[in-house]
């Protein structure tokens, strides 16, 4: 956290809410690109970023300034993320990992994939995933998180983080065969 | 190509998403959420800090009484206790009077009792249940000093 955010958060605590503005400017992006990413759906994720804030904001007094103010952010948003998942009805088991089957790993896993994979095609890729392993992806790598952060911000054990992880770079990897193997 | 090597591709790939941007005016509508919401959280904290100080009030008023008891005890005793055996005489001053005091406030909480149950009954339940909520919230806001619980945000 920059010492503006550091900053902008004391002065939140010290009753000046217009300082919270500031944390929203820094922070409105990343939260509502992370809902988007996980709720597929604009004005569910634009609902469920100022669910977030709002209640970041309500909290703020539970924060503790020593962690980082990132992954705190996050995690309130993971659970608003959650909440509008179960709320529209999509099974989102928080509880005992439900893996899908994935194909033996073939040979040659994507030569058609060059040097690079482009961000609509990875996007896509993400939005074909259930939601626990694109988040934990997203987080890992788009906000570099390490397991331990990611655990703190979907309330799951380290080792379930690294789990996730490696089946969601799995699952991606084979549907990245399965489209090469239709070209 | 190598595992590893499409591990890297995915990990780039992801980094490299661009951050969506919510719809003009995401952040005033935050700002103006918060600000709907202060007021009337602001509005229930002066209501628990007033029942706060009532309980307070109580419970130093119940100390005061409770140090006045026993310094007058204290001071009528002492010269009993000077004497011989006057400790045991003392005592048993002391239990009588604890007897006789117990029995009065018996009956002093017996007829409060009464009273409120009088004066509740003439009420609707709605006041019993607000004032109710109001010493729980009080006495939850007391005992946990303040903080914040752990709780899921």
């Amino acid at each position: 956290m920059s010492e503006t955010e550091i900053e902008l958060v004391g002065r939140c605590l010290g009753g000046d809410n217009s300082a919270f503005a500031g944390i929203v400017e820094a922070y409105q992006d990343r939260i509502y690109s992370f809902a988007l990413r996980l709720l597929r759906d604009p004005v569910a994720a634009e609902d469920a970023a100022q669910e977030a804030f709002v209640k970041a904001f309500r909290a703020l007094s539970s924060y503790n300034t020593a962690q980082p103010f990132s992954p705190w952010l996050f995690r309130i948003a993971h659970n608003a993320c959650m909440d509008a998942l179960r709320a529209g009805s999509r099974n989102v088991s928080m509880d005992d990992e439900n893996f899908p089957d994935l194909p033996d790993r073939g040979p040659g896993v994507a030569e058609s994939v060059s040097d690079s994979i482009d961000s609509e095609r990875i996007e896509a890729l993400l939005a074909s995933l259930p939601p626990l392993y694109s988040e934990a992806l997203q987080l890992q790598y788009r906000e570099d998180m390490g397991p331990a952060e990611i655990a703190r911000v979907m309330g799951v054990p380290e080792g379930t983080v690294k789990a996730r992880l490696f089946r969601g770079r799995e699952m991606i990897k084979a549907k990245l065969r399965a489209a090469d193997a239709t070209v | 190509m190598k595992a590893d090597n499409t591990d890297k591709l995915i990990a780039k790939a992801i980094a490299g998403l661009p951050y969506r941007r919510p719809s003009a005016g995401f952040r005033a509508r935050v700002m103006s959420e918060i600000a709907a919401q202060v007021p009337a959280e602001a509005g229930f904290g002066w209501i628990v800090k007033a029942s706060e100080l009532i309980m307070a009030a109580w419970g130093g008023a119940l100390v005061l009484l409770s140090a006045g008891f026993l310094y007058r005890v204290f001071s009528e005793n002492a010269e009993l206790l000077a004497q011989p055996g006057g400790l045991g005489q003392a005592l048993k001053l002391t239990a009588a009077r604890g007897a006789l005091l117990s029995g009065k406030l018996a009956a002093a909480v017996s007829l409060g009792s009464d009273l409120g149950a009088t004066v509740l009954n003439m009420m609707p339940p709605v006041y019993e249940i607000a004032a109710a909520a109001l010493i729980c919230a009080g006495i939850i806001k007391a005992v946990s000093g303040g903080r914040m619980a752990a709780q899921r945000i």
